[in-house]
């Protein structure tokens, strides 16, 4: 075979992998659509289960986009979205303003997320050991102020009136759609996100050419906060109660959530914004379609390890083309 | 290195971490360790803490990180646990062959994640996290989210879990092993050159797939022992964890590696890792002595802070120390 079909089939191969992530949440979408009416169940009200649960995943995910681009890990932000929400709603319950609470929900998010930049960028701490560090303070804290404040079972709560007129699709597709843009523009269009892609893709030749690390590093954490104050504030609009279990998988999920959008965790020049709406959405689709399959309380077990094989299966495809001799780390 | 300096930079942290907090203690009228129970429950935790920091570090200082050591611990006590029931029922041995069968059934899994990763060349951190999912999903379908009880509550385990001699000489013989594997043979100068070089190991010839494989079944020994001691600690396994509710117990060997790691400048990193553990440990007997002062969230910061402080100072030693020296004229 000549280069040029080498080349040629190399090009194909990539195409087909590159609309893998798409393609399989297409596929998803229409075995639960599918899979809800076989079972006599009302569609619509899956699909806004489906909406519901997706969306806040989407909004902290395609955030935390900016750190993975660069190559970094952040697990804290799951436990960052209970903090914002539990301070949102101790600020309501203070205050009784709508306002302030949702000014406090993206502050407290922010100042978390600088918070770890500043330590990793600073200090110079391993950013992954930080963002645990975090992940341990943030949670004992909002446990901490939850339990005092209203007892760990129930929680804390703001009004569900309050929040009730903001609790539908078209707000929810709105705040979306809003961040998401901002996040593709800065993203694809800036020399934030061009920089960030250098940064993951080879560190040292980015700050050789003059780029400051630490400066796009806090960019990253900032752009993360507001997708976890947005996160947080989505979650109060579904439900308007916080425990110290709210958000708890978050965290974990968005990891998944990337990859299964098709963007290497290593970050770098292949990073895409759009891997975590793709993902996020793919990932809670499969969750709830093996949910309606596996119809027991066993059934959690087994559609977590079908869900995991399908995971694994999706990123062994979606990384074909970038295998190495040795084995990657 | 001179020997004193060895000796005394290996005993300082233990030994000023012992003395302060026995003069808290003392200053409140406690005791960090009451009784003979206390001790009992000291070196067991002592044992845990040692055992998983030394499995973490194992593929964490190869640039592997590895989600599924939780997971691992957890469905291991569980096969084990059953096994040992329906073979024995609860009667004399139980624990001894609870105990083997860890082992083995830990290795088993170890080998089978890094079988994975060998196999199918996606960053280990992936992979990780699809087993993490696997396993947990396979401990719940088996336990059926229930609690593990009935067949860890025996006279046994009791007998166990009461001797601190026991978990003594399970802190000496992991010691001993790991140092002479990695220390001593030629799969640990294997490790430490693909540790250090991965493409230049590999170019010499070194054979970096069995070298990974045997770290993956060797961590999973290791947190079969470890699940085993969870269990004699707490007298039973929550089959109940998923969506990465297990990854919790490696995160109690971050702070620990870290101040094994520095320990281990002055004689060598495993007994770094058992120096550590011991001061965790105290600081979790001076926990329970002040169960009533410190809730368990508060407990969890302090954890946090310390990890955080100890990462401030050891990321920045050279120039807290330039800062510190007096300058000269």
């Amino acid at each position: 075979m000549d280069n040029e079909a080498i080349l040629r089939k190399y090009k194909l191969r990539q195409k087909l992998i590159n609309i893998l992530p798409v393609a399989a949440l297409a596929v998803l979408f229409t075995i639960l659509v599918v899979t809800v009416q076989a079972k006599g169940y009302r569609l619509d009200m899956y699909l806004k289960i489906v909406f519901n649960e997706g969306v806040v995943l989407a909004v902290v995910a395609t955030g935390a986009v900016f750190i993975y681009t660069l190559g970094s890990f952040d697990i804290s932000l799951g436990a960052s979205t209970l903090f914002s929400a539990t301070m949102g709603v101790m600020t309501y319950n203070a205050t009784g303003s709508l306002a302030l609470m949702i000014l406090v929900i993206f502050g407290a998010a922010v100042g978390c997320s600088l918070l770890s930049s500043v330590l990793a960028s600073v200090f110079h701490i391993p950013v992954f050991v930080t963002t645990v560090a975090m992940m341990s303070v943030l949670s004992a804290i909002a446990a901490q102020i939850i339990t005092t404040n209203g007892g760990a079972v129930g929680g804390i709560s703001i009004p569900s009136a309050l929040v009730k007129p903001l609790d539908n699709m078209g707000f929810k597709i709105a705040a979306l759609a809003v961040f998401w843009l901002v996040c593709f523009f800065v993203f694809s269009f800036t020399k934030i996100g061009r920089r960030q892609k250098f940064l993951g893709g080879n560190p040292v030749c980015a700050q050789l050419t003059g780029i400051q690390v630490n400066k796009y590093a806090i960019i990253a954490f900032v752009m993360a906060g507001l997708g976890v104050g947005l996160g947080a504030f989505l979650t109060l609009v579904y439900t308007p109660s916080v425990t110290a279990t709210t958000a708890g998988s978050i965290g974990m999920n968005i990891v998944v959530a990337i990859v299964f959008g098709g963007m290497p965790i290593s970050g770098g020049p292949r990073s895409r914004i759009y891997a975590a709406l793709v993902g996020g959405f793919s990932y809670i689709l499969l969750n709830n379609i093996l949910k309606l399959l596996i119809d027991s309380n066993i059934g959690y077990g087994v559609s977590q390890i079908v869900s995991a094989v399908f995971f694994l299966a999706v990123v062994y495809v979606t990384g074909l083309n970038y295998r190495s001799q040795m084995l990657p780390r | 290195m001179k020997a004193s300096k060895k000796i005394i930079g290996t005993l300082a942290i233990p030994v000023i971490t012992a003395a302060v907090l026995l003069i808290l203690c003392a200053a409140s009228g406690k005791s960090m360790i009451a009784n003979r129970t206390g001790f009992n429950y000291f070196t067991l935790y002592a044992a845990i803490v040692m055992i998983t920091t030394m499995a973490l570090s194992i593929n964490l200082n190869s640039g592997r990180f590895d989600f599924s050591l939780g997971a691992m611990a957890v469905l291991a006590s569980v096969l084990s646990a059953k096994i040992t029931y329906g073979l024995l029922s609860g009667g004399a041995g139980s624990a001894a062959l609870m105990l083997c069968l860890n082992v083995v059934i830990g290795a088993l899994l170890g080998l089978v994640s890094g079988g994975l990763y060998v196999t199918l060349r996606i960053p280990p951190i992936i992979t990780s996290l699809g087993v993490t999912l696997i396993y947990e999903g396979v401990t719940f379908t088996i336990t059926g989210g229930k609690y593990v009880m009935t067949e860890v509550r025996n006279a046994s385990m009791t007998a166990f879990a009461g001797n601190w001699y026991w978990p003594a000489l399970i802190i000496l013989a992991v010691l001993a092993f790991i140092i002479y594997l990695f220390d001593h043979t030629r799969f640990g100068y294997d490790y430490k050159a693909l540790q250090s070089g991965q493409k230049v190991a590999v170019n010499t010839g070194i054979r970096e797939v069995p070298n990974a494989l045997w770290c993956y079944v060797i961590c999973g020994a290791l947190m079969g022992v470890v699940g085993f001691l969870n269990v004699a600690r707490s007298a039973n396994i929550n089959g109940g964890s998923l969506n990465f509710g297990s990854i919790g117990i490696m995160f109690t060997a971050f702070l620990p590696m870290f101040i094994g790691g520095y320990i281990g400048r002055f004689s060598n990193d495993k007994v770094g890792y058992l120096m550590a553990a011991l001061c965790m440990s105290m600081l979790n007997s001076t926990f329970a002595a002040f169960s009533n002062e410190i809730s368990a969230s508060t407990q969890s910061i302090i954890n946090a802070v310390l990890l955080v402080v100890f990462l401030i100072y050891l990321n920045n030693e050279g120039l807290l120390k330039k800062i510190l020296s007096p300058r000269k004229a």
